[in-house]
């Protein structure tokens, strides 16, 4: 039991913005109206804010366990975690090992993670590192939009066969939604080629479109009830002109819920790398105009990283710009995988428009409830360098400093200069949160409420946010003081949420030869057993009727 | 140059209408390979199997392989690495000297042959074995096939794999990079992980005689290692568990027998291309499974005196030393 007195509270969900107020948390780790007893923290000068949920972040699994083995020089020069009594030893960086990921992520105050690509083939090898990432609660959402035995139900017509298939997969997988990306693209990629446009027919199909893919697809995952909508990354990522591409998917996706995945990537106008520049201006108006879509930023800074992601055609051509380490490993019927070391330079007239772009549309996208933080990490930078990007939003001066050692043709091709919105505490909360909770639909995360889980965080007020939000004074997590002074105090294993939609009861019977025939493993062998989860939370699904 | 361009066996197995094996010896080695993953497998794409696949098979002599093969080209011992990279250079039409073929062995018109083949295949995949990485030249042999597969894909689809054996090395190498960021070779002497193949590796750490004691898990080092090691190995606590008697449970002190991994075991395994695979167990042992010796062993350590010294805090380093 605990009490946390006198701090200034930050709680969107709630409509509560900086009143001071007194929580109580009970035994089990939630928050409650009365205790008696326990300890009391006197928060008083302080800030809370409920803990941080990220909604789009690459933290376990074949794809970064690939990026780890492809930078041995990053590890050697990186934070050190030393082995303690209660820690793990592991290293931080661009690609930060399993337990330090844990660490990081609790260290800077976020106490739940979305692992936003799982192959459902590798699920297993994906649960047991997420396993090995202490503290933080976890879920993930599962790769269809280039599973061939879908894309040929889809082809042929058969919705309600395409919905149990994909109702199947999330389940085998133990996922907790839907990931699409480069709807077709990936599975062209398995011929060498791409799918740039949404009403081609996509290589190896006579008929199927990505357009097609991306409507049934969401449409799929609302009539599943999955509590958290498709989560798209659209085709043609990080090409100049691509915002066409993306506007028209945007309408492909009316009548439907959708979460679009690392928005600044697709928000590019121009006809070549010479003359890109941000349309975030018009990708910000359709969100403005549509309140019930949500995105994350996806945004980008300056330095060492290494990307990766299912987007196997855009990997190879990064690999062919930059000449550096490629790593690609296409999984069977299922989707493929990039990786390729990347630095962001802001003496690179593209780079410097990425940054600028990411930032934009946190900006004027203007409800914090659609747009939130998130740097597609490892893709855009590291998710510990999240301060950086919270101290950019909420002040314009440091805003403009930044600008000011960028090249100056970048004005012309940039919006942020006339941007002068900062954002609040309470704006912060809801982007970093309270947002990212609702549209990932756990009710209980990003809210103070009464009954939700007792996960917050809290720091000492300071004038530099980046400051701020990199050294929390206390991190709670289910009730428990996880870090304080920015040492680590406990490191419970947190939970990990999954869905089981309803499917068909003969699908299994479907499935089988299909399997047999593409797959290289025995159909009783690919699911992963629920008892394989380490403290597995089956959330409930609400099924179109 | 670095990294891998490769694919699950189930993409080959649908796709490859060409596929190399270069220093391998799969019809001998790998005898399921063929028929479960490449040249005699049906599918969608490959409707006639055999008929729609092309083999090509590269190594210093003609082993049962060749028989399967449809071009056997018999590079010359040591020619790896200069054979691929002509290859290279041809496949982007660089000039290559006349003079430099003979060398490897081969002509002219083969390598024009060969680079006709890649190009026209949809779907390439270069296998290598030990023949390639564990001969002269060893990693950089590896290296120059990788890069000659990534350059390959501006032309047409192309992946490489390596042909790995042993049981379940792959695995050890997964878990080695999602808990310490390295795959092997790793000390953590300073209390973090750090990687040094050649120097932290098993072996060289067994010769120059640094560790003082030895905890050996599904493997047996004291049938392959050479003889420093292995004195080495004799003269520490040496402890082993096996299933089995070794030579490294012959020379250890203390030999714990466990159950079967996948036959009396369960767990899982990681194929070598990186599938996880879960091992169901079909009979029951009366010894104990590694992890539960491993967990025992665990739970005795933590209820004694904490081994690192501790001045209070625990500590963060921000750069390494």
């Amino acid at each position: 039991m605990m009490r946390i007195t006198g701090g200034r509270v930050y709680d969107p969900a709630n409509g509560i913005d900086g009143a001071v107020k007194e929580l109580r948390i009970d035994d089990h780790g939630r928050f409650v109206d009365a205790i008696e007893g326990g300890r009391t923290i006197d928060a008083t000068g302080m800030i809370v804010f409920p803990g941080g949920v990220d909604v789009h972040t690459h933290v376990a699994g074949g794809a970064i366990n690939f990026a780890r083995a492809m930078t041995p020089e990053d590890h050697r020069r990186t934070q050190a975690f030393i082995r303690t009594k209660n820690r793990r030893s592991g290293l931080g960086g661009m690609a930060p090992t399993t337990f330090a990921t844990g660490y990081l992520y609790a260290g800077m105050g976020w106490t739940t993670v979305n692992e936003a690509a799982v192959p459902v083939l590798s699920a297993r090898h994906t649960h047991e590192e997420l396993g090995d990432i202490p503290i933080v609660d976890k879920s993930t959402l599962a790769l269809m939009a280039n599973n061939e035995i879908l894309l040929d139900q889809l082809e042929a017509g058969e919705y309600e066969r395409a919905r149990s298939v994909v109702a199947w997969y999330i389940w085998a997988a133990k996922a907790y939604g839907v990931k699409a990306v480069n709807p077709g693209g990936v599975a062209a990629w398995k011929w060498g080629h791409d799918a740039k446009q949404l009403t081609s027919p996509i290589s190896g199909y006579d008929t199927l479109t990505p357009g097609r893919i991306i409507t049934q697809l969401a449409r799929i995952c609302d009539d599943l009830g999955l509590p958290h909508p498709m989560h798209l990354h659209c085709n043609n990522l990080g090409a100049p002109g691509n915002i066409a591409t993306t506007l028209d998917t945007l309408r492909h996706l009316e009548g439907s819920r959708a979460h679009i995945a690392h928005s600044q990537y697709h928000a590019y106008g121009g006809d070549g790398w010479d003359s890109i520049r941000s349309a975030s201006r018009q990708l910000a108006d359709y969100f403005n105009a549509h309140p019930g879509l949500t995105t994350d930023a996806g945004a980008v800074l300056f330095g060492d990283t290494v990307t990766i992601t299912a987007d196997g055609p855009w990997q190879h051509l990064l690999y062919k710009l930059t000449g550096r380490k490629w790593g690609n490993l296409d999984v069977e019927n299922e989707t493929g995988c990039g990786i390729v070391p990347y630095t962001y330079r802001p003496s690179n007239l593209v780079n410097a428009v990425q940054w600028a772009t990411g930032l934009e549309l946190l900006l004027l996208i203007r409800d914090p409830f659609q747009a939130f933080l998130s740097t597609d990490h490892p893709n855009g930078g590291c998710f510990w360098r999240y301060p950086e990007i919270i101290k950019l939003l909420m002040c314009a001066d440091f805003r403009n400093e930044c600008m000011a050692k960028l090249p100056e043709a970048i004005r012309r091709r940039i919006v942020l200069p006339e941007i002068d919105r900062e954002y609040t505490l309470y704006e912060i909360a809801a982007s970093m949160s309270a947002g990212p909770a609702r549209a990932l639909g756990l009710s209980k995360k990003g809210n103070l409420g009464i009954g939700c889980d007792a996960d917050l965080v809290i720091y000492d007020a300071d004038d530099d946010a980046a400051r701020m939000f990199s050294r929390p004074r206390y991190v709670i997590k289910g009730g428990e003081i996880v870090i304080e002074d920015g040492e680590i105090r406990e490191t419970p294993q947190g939970r990990e949420f999954l869905v089981r939609p309803p499917c068909d009861p003969d699908i299994d019977a479907f499935m089988r030869p299909l399997f047999e025939d593409r797959y290289t493993m025995s159909f009783e062998n690919y699911p992963v057993e629920i008892e394989r989860i380490e403290h597995a939370d089956v959330r409930p699904c609400a099924p179109a009727p | 140059m670095g990294g891998k361009v490769t694919c699950t066996l189930g993409e080959v197995k649908q796709k490859a209408d060409f596929i190399v094996y270069w220093g391998g010896n799969p019809a001998e080695c790998h005898p399921r390979h063929f028929t479960k993953y490449t040249i005699m497998r049906k599918s969608k794409f490959l409707p006639n199997g055999r008929k729609d696949r092309t083999m090509v098979l590269v190594d210093i002599r003609e082993t049962k392989s060749a028989k399967a093969a449809d071009v056997f080209l018999q590079v010359r011992p040591g020619k790896d690495f200069e054979l691929l990279t002509i290859l290279r250079a041809l496949i982007k039409d660089q000039p290559v000297d006349n003079d430099r073929i003979p060398e490897t062995g081969l002509t002219r018109d083969v390598l024009d042959d060969l680079i006709r083949r890649m190009k026209a295949a949809k779907f390439g995949c270069m296998f290598f074995g030990m023949g390639l990485s564990m001969t002269c030249g060893k990693h950089m042999n590896s290296a120059a096939l990788l890069t000659l597969v990534a350059e390959l894909n501006a032309f047409t689809k192309f992946v490489a794999m390596p042909m790995r054996g042993h049981g379940n090395v792959t695995g050890a190498d997964v878990i080695m990079r999602w808990q310490t960021g390295y795959p092997f070779g790793i000390t953590f002497n300073r209390g973090y992980p750090r990687y040094n193949p050649g120097e932290f590796s098993t072996v060289d750490v067994l010769v120059r005689g640094d560790c003082d004691a030895a905890f050996i898990i599904g493997a047996d080092p004291g049938g392959t290692m050479p003889q420093p090691a292995i004195d080495h190995l004799k003269r520490i606590p040496t402890i082993v568990l096996d299933p089995h008697i070794t030579f490294t449970s012959r020379l250890a002190r203390v030999h714990i027998t466990t159950a079967p991994q996948g036959i009396a075991a369960p767990g899982t395994a990681y194929r070598m291309d990186e599938l996880p695979l879960p091992l169901k167990p079909a009979l029951k042992s009366p010894y104990p499974t590694d992890e539960d010796v491993v967990r025992r062993i665990n739970a005795a350590l933590d209820a004694k005196p904490f081994w690192l010294p501790e001045d209070g805090r625990p500590r963060m380093l921000t750069a390494q030393v």
